[in-house]
C-alpha cells in the first residue's frame, strides 16, 4: 500500500505544558469629556495601527415604522459628502492618509470606526468629527445608498444563512417588535426613505450625551486624550436630539416553539437555524457560564454537535454554537448547513444534542472549555483592533473590558453543576427552526418529528 | 514614521528543514506556522481536491496521537488551530500559551513525520464526506459561489495547474483512495520540502533548540518542490468570456487578468494599479460606475498573488438592476485603457501606498499573521525578510512603473470575464457554452 516507506524513528516522549502565566485583560482609562462623551483609552506599545470605534445608543424602534433602514442609510451616507467635502473628496481626503472609515447600525445602536497609522491619527480625528457633526447627506448620495441596499436585500435573500436568519427573527419575535424585522430595513421601507428622513434621524439620534469613544493603540510619546478632545469636544446634541429609551422590554413571539421551512427548491443542502430564549450579559448567577456552554456545544470539531454531525456522521462542514446576548435578554442559536438528503436525521440529532445537554456536562467538559476559553484570552486580546472592538461591544451596555475580566476569572472557579444549571434555566426543549432547502425532500420526515408546527414559505 | 523592523533568525536543520524565528514578548504566546510546499497546483488530473482533503486528514491522528487529539489537546492548553489548502501552499498554524510551545511542536513533528500509522478508510471516507459539505456551503449552494471555479477555468488554459480550484470536484473527491493519501504523503511531506516559523514570546535559542529536538530526527523524505520553474504564463491577447445564467440576485461581472508572479517588482506595480482602478473607495472606477454614473451598487478589485509564473487580478462588479452588463463592462473597458494611456496622479499614487501600509501594518499586527507571512515569502519566494522590505519596496514604485504595469497587464483585450447573469426565463438552461482561453501557453 505504501509506494515508499516513510520510516522515522519514534517520537520523544510528549512533552508537559508550562502553566500559563496569570493574564490580565487589559483596562482601560476611563474619562468624561465636558460634552458627554465617555472616553476610553487602552495603551498598546508596539500595535502602530490605532483602532477607534465609536459606539452610540439608538433603539431601533425609534426610527418612523414606514421608514425602517433610516438608520443604516444614515450611517452609510455619514461619509458620502460633508459641509465643507463632496463626497469623492471625503473618500480621498480618508485614504491618501490610509484612515479606514466604516459605519453600521445594529440592534445596539451606531458604531463608526476607524483604524489609522499612528503618526495620522489627530488627521483621522478630525475626519471622524466632520462625518459625525457636519454630514451633508446629498440626495444623489442618499438615493445611491437606498439602491444599493435594495440590491442588499435581494442579495441576502439569496444566502441560504442570511434568509435563515430572517425567517428565524420573524418567527421568533413577536411581529409587533422592530427585533422581528430587518436591522436594515424592508424593500418598501428603503425605498420610502428621503433626505429629509436622514437628516432628521441624525439630528434626533446621534450626539455625545450618551455615546462612548473606545481608543487602543501605542500611545508613546503622544497625548490622546488631548487630541480627542481637540477633535471632538465641540460636538454637541442638536436641539432635536432625543436620549435612547431605556434598555427595551423582550417581545418573544407566544407561538415561537415551531418549525418554518423556506422552500428552495434544488438545494444541495439544508441550511439549519435553531433558537431559543437565552441571557444578556446581566443575567442573575453571572455571565461566565454561558460563553462556555456555546463552546463545549457548538465551539469547534471537539464540541458535541460537530463530534457527532461532523466527526461521526459527515452530515456537516460544521455546526456553531453560541448565546448572543442582547440589550435585554438574549438568545441561543445553533446553526449549520446539513446534507440535503440527510436532513430529517440531522435535525433530529442536533436537537437530540441540544435537548440532551439538559442532563448536564461533564466535569472533564467543563475543564477542557474552561482551560480554551481562559488560557486563549492572552492571544485574542492581542491587538488593538481586538480590544478596542470588544470594549466598543460591551459600552453599549455600560460595560466595559473590566466585564471580560470579570467573566474570565469567574470561569475558573466553574464546576459542572453549575454550567449544568445554568443551561437548563434557559433550555427547556421549546426550539424555534427554520429550515432553508428543498422542502420536497424533508418535509414529511420533519413533520413526523414531532416538534411543533410545521409551516412552509416561498424563499 | 516608525518603521517596521521585526527581528528575524534563520537556521536550516540537517535534514533540510528551514526554521524561522521572530522573537514578540508584548504578549505570552507563540505561533508556530508550518508551510509544506505542495497545493493544488501539484494534484494530478483525476485527483483534484486531494491536496485539501490531505489537509483535513492531518487532523484525525498520526503514530502517537489518536483521532481528534491534535485538536482536543492544543485547544485545552489555549491554543487557536487551523489549517488552509491554497493552489501554491497548505499551512498549518497554531497560536499557543508559551508554556504549549512544546506540546504544539511535538504534535506537528508526529504528524508530519509519522502519519500514515494512523490514516484509515473510516477517517478518509469521514473527512471526504465533510469535505464535500465544505464545498456544497462554500461553492455549490451560494448563489456566486462557483464564480471564482469559473473565473480560474476561463483565464488558465486546459491542463495549467491552475485551471481547476483547490476544493476540486466532486467526482475527483469521490475517488480518492487511501493508496492516493499514502503516495501523496510520501512525495509531498517530509522537512526538506516545508518551512516552519515560531513567532512569540520565546528565545531565539529555546525556539531553535525545541524545533531541532522533535524535527531533527526526521529524515528528508519528500521530494523537495523547486520554485520558480513554472513557466512564465503571458496575458491573453484577446478577449475571453463565460457566461452563467442562474438564480442569482444580480448580474455580477468578473473581469480576470494574468498578472505577473508574485514576489516581483512588476507584481507590486500591478497591484498598486489595480487599487487605484477599483480597490480604495476613492478609486476610479468606483467614482465613476458607482458614484456618479450609478450603473453598478459595488465594484471591487485585487490582485490574487500566486508564485507558478502568472498571478490573477480581478476586477468585479454588481450591476443596477435595470442596467445592462455591457454598458457596466465597456465603462471598465475605457476606464483600463484611459489608465494604460496616462497613468496614475500623484494624489491616487500616494492614497495606494497610504492604503497599503495601513493594512499590512493591521495584518502584521498579530502574531499569527505575522509568521504566515514570514512562512509565505520563505517558502515560496525565498525572502523570508519581506515583512521588513515590503512596504520600502511599495513606496520606491514609481507612477511611470504603475503606468507600464498596467499597459503590459491590464489592458481591454487581456481580459477574461465571467458573467453571472440573472435567470429572466425560469427553466432555461443554467449555463451557456464555454470560450475556452487555449492561447498564449508556453511550455
Amino acid at each position: 500500500m505504501t509506494p515508499e516507506a516513510v520510516d522515522n524513528p519514534e517520537a520523544l516522549p510528549r512533552p508537559d505544558v508550562r502553566p500559563a502565566e496569570p493574564f490580565v485583560v487589559p483596562l482601560p482609562v476611563r474619562e468624561r469629556l465636558d460634552n458627554g462623551l465617555t472616553v476610553l483609552r487602552y495603551d498598546m506599545p508596539g500595535q502602530y495601527i490605532h483602532s477607534v470605534r465609536l459606539a452610540i445608543p439608538i433603539a431601533l424602534h425609534q426610527e418612523p415604522l414606514a421608514k425602517e433602514g433610516v438608520a443604516t442609510i444614515m450611517a452609510r451616507t455619514l461619509d458620502e459628502g460633508t459641509a465643507r467635502h463632496t463626497a469623492l473628496e471625503f473618500a480621498r481626503l480618508l485614504e491618501r492618509r490610509g484612515v479606514a472609515l466604516g459605519a453600521g447600525v445594529g440592534e445596539s445602536g451606531l458604531s463608526l470606526d476607524i483604524d489609522v497609522a499612528k503618526r495620522h491619527l489627530d488627521y483621522a480625528l478630525d475626519l471622524l468629527r466632520q462625518a459625525l457633526v457636519e454630514p451633508a447627506f446629498p440626495s444623489d448620495q442618499v438615493e445611491r445608498h437606498i439602491s444599493t441596499r435594495l440590491a442588499e436585500i435581494e442579495q441576502e435573500r439569496s444566502i441560504a444563512g442570511h434568509r435563515a436568519a430572517a425567517e428565524f427573527w420573524s418567527t421568533y419575535f413577536d411581529p409587533a417588535s422592530r427585533a422581528s424585522r430587518p436591522v436594515g430595513g424592508r424593500a418598501e421601507t428603503v425605498a420610502a426613505v428621503t433626505r429629509e428622513d436622514v437628516l432628521a434621524f441624525h439630528a434626533r439620534h446621534v450626539a455625545p450625551d450618551e455615546a462612548t469613544l473606545v481608543i487602543a493603540g501605542d500611545f508613546t510619546g503622544i497625548d490622546v486624550i488631548a487630541s480627542i478632545s481637540r477633535a471632538l469636544g465641540g460636538w454637541t446634541a442638536q436641539p432635536a436630539y432625543q436620549a435612547p429609551p431605556a434598555r427595551p422590554t423582550p417581545d418573544v413571539a407566544p407561538d415561537r416553539a415551531r418549525i418554518v421551512v423556506v422552500d428552495r427548491p434544488e438545494s444541495v443542502q439544508t441550511e439549519v437555524l435553531v433558537g431559543a430564549p437565552g441571557p444578556d450579559r446581566q443575567v442573575e448567577g453571572g455571565w461566565a457560564p454561558y460563553p462556555l456552554l456555546g463552546f463545549m456545544l457548538g465551539g469547534g470539531p471537539t464540541a458535541r454537535l460537530d463530534a457527532l454531525l461532523r466527526e461521526d456522521k459527515g452530515y456537516t462542514y460544521g455546526v456553531r454554537a453560541s448565546f448572543r446576548p442582547r440589550r435585554r435578554e438574549g438568545v441561543f442559536l445553533t446553526s449549520g448547513s446539513v446534507r440535503a438528503d440527510a436532513t430529517v436525521d440531522a435535525v433530529r440529532l442536533l436537537l437530540g444534542v441540544l435537548d440532551g445537554a439538559r442532563e448536564g456536562f461533564t466535569d472533564e467538559e467543563v475543564a477542557h472549555g474552561v482551560r480554551y476559553l481562559t488560557l486563549t484570552a492572552p492571544g485574542r486580546y492581542a491587538t488593538a483592533d481586538a480590544v478596542a472592538d470588544e470594549a466598543a461591544a460591551l459600552a453599549y451596555d455600560g460595560l466595559t473590558t473590566g466585564f471580560t475580566g470579570q467573566t474570565l476569572r469567574d470561569l475558573t472557579g466553574m464546576d459542572a453543576d453549575r454550567v449544568s444549571a445554568a443551561y437548563r434555566r434557559f433550555v427547556d426543549g421549546r426550539w424555534t427552526v427554520v429550515l432553508v432547502g428543498d422542502a420536497a425532500g424533508f418535509i414529511d420526515g420533519v413533520r413526523d418529528l414531532g416538534r411543533g408546527d410545521v409551516t412552509v414559505v416561498p424563499a | 514614521m516608525p518603521d517596521i523592523a521585526y527581528p528575524l533568525a534563520e537556521r536550516t536543520l540537517a535534514n533540510g528543514l528551514r526554521v524561522f524565528v521572530s522573537a514578540d514578548h508584548t504578549v505570552p504566546t507563540v505561533t508556530v506556522n508550518i508551510w509544506v510546499k505542495v497545493g493544488s497546483r501539484d494534484e494530478v488530473a483525476g485527483r483534484t481536491g486531494l491536496a485539501h482533503l490531505f489537509e483535513h486528514l492531518m487532523f484525525q491522528g498520526s503514530r502517537n496521537v489518536p483521532s481528534g487529539e491534535h485538536f482536543s489537546a492544543l485547544l485545552a492548553a489555549g491554543g487557536r488551530v487551523n489549517a488552509t489548502t491554497w493552489f501554491d501552499r497548505t499551512n498549518y498554524f497554531e497560536t499557543v500559551p508559551k508554556g504549549a510551545l512544546e506540546l504544539a511542536l511535538w504534535l506537528e513533528a508526529d504528524r508530519h513525520g509519522r502519519l500514515l500509522d494512523a490514516v484509515t478508510q473510516e477517517n478518509l471516507d469521514n473527512q471526504r464526506d465533510v469535505v464535500k459539505e465544505e464545498k456544497r456551503q462554500r461553492y455549490d449552494n451560494s448563489p456566486y459561489g462557483n464564480a471564482m471555479r469559473d473565473v480560474y477555468a476561463t483565464i488558465f488554459p486546459q491542463g495549467h495547474p491552475y485551471h481547476h480550484p483547490t476544493i476540486g470536484s466532486m467526482a475527483d473527491l469521490e475517488a480518492a483512495t487511501l493508496a492516493d493519501v499514502h503516495a501523496f504523503f510520501a512525495e509531498h511531506y517530509g522537512p526538506n520540502n516545508s518551512v516552519l516559523t515560531i513567532v512569540g514570546d520565546v528565545t531565539e535559542a529555546e525556539a531553535f533548540g525545541l524545533v531541532e529536538k522533535h524535527f531533527g530526527p526526521l529524515r528528508p523524505t519528500a521530494t523537495a518542490r523547486v520554485e520558480g520553474t513554472m513557466p512564465v504564463l503571458p496575458p491573453l491577447t484577446e478577449p475571453v468570456r463565460f457566461e452563467h445564467r442562474g438564480p442569482v440576485p444580480n448580474d455580477r461581472l468578473y473581469l480576470a487578468f494574468r498578472l505577473p508572479a508574485d514576489g516581483t517588482e512588476d507584481f507590486l506595480a500591478v497591484g498598486l494599479a489595480m487599487d487605484i482602478l477599483g480597490g480604495l473607495s476613492s478609486s476610479r472606477m468606483v467614482e465613476r460606475l458607482v458614484r456618479t454614473e450609478t450603473i453598478a451598487t459595488g465594484l471591487s478589485a485585487h490582485p490574487m498573488g500566486l508564485a507558478g509564473g502568472v498571478s490573477l487580478g480581478i476586477v468585479s462588479a454588481d450591476v443596477l438592476e435595470g442596467i445592462d452588463p455591457e454598458v457596466v463592462e465597456r465603462a471598465i473597458c475605457e476606464e483600463l485603457e484611459r489608465f494604460a494611456a496616462a497613468g496614475p496622479t500623484d494624489e491616487e499614487l500616494e492614497a495606494a501606498v497610504a492604503e497599503t501600509e495601513r493594512s499590512w501594518l493591521s495584518a502584521l499586527a498579530g502574531q499569527d499573521e505575522r509568521a504566515d507571512q514570514i512562512s509565505h515569502y520563505a517558502a515560496l519566494y525565498d525572502d523570508p525578510g519581506y515583512v521588513n522590505s515590503f512596504l520600502d519596496r511599495v513606496r520606491a514604485v514609481t507612477a511611470a512603473e504603475i503606468r507600464a504595469a498596467a499597459t503590459a497587464y491590464l489592458l481591454p483585450q487581456q481580459r477574461a470575464v465571467v458573467a453571472y447573469l440573472v435567470d429572466v426565463e425560469p427553466g432555461q438552461a443554467a449555463t451557456s457554452p464555454t470560450i475556452s482561453a487555449e492561447d498564449g501557453v508556453q511550455r
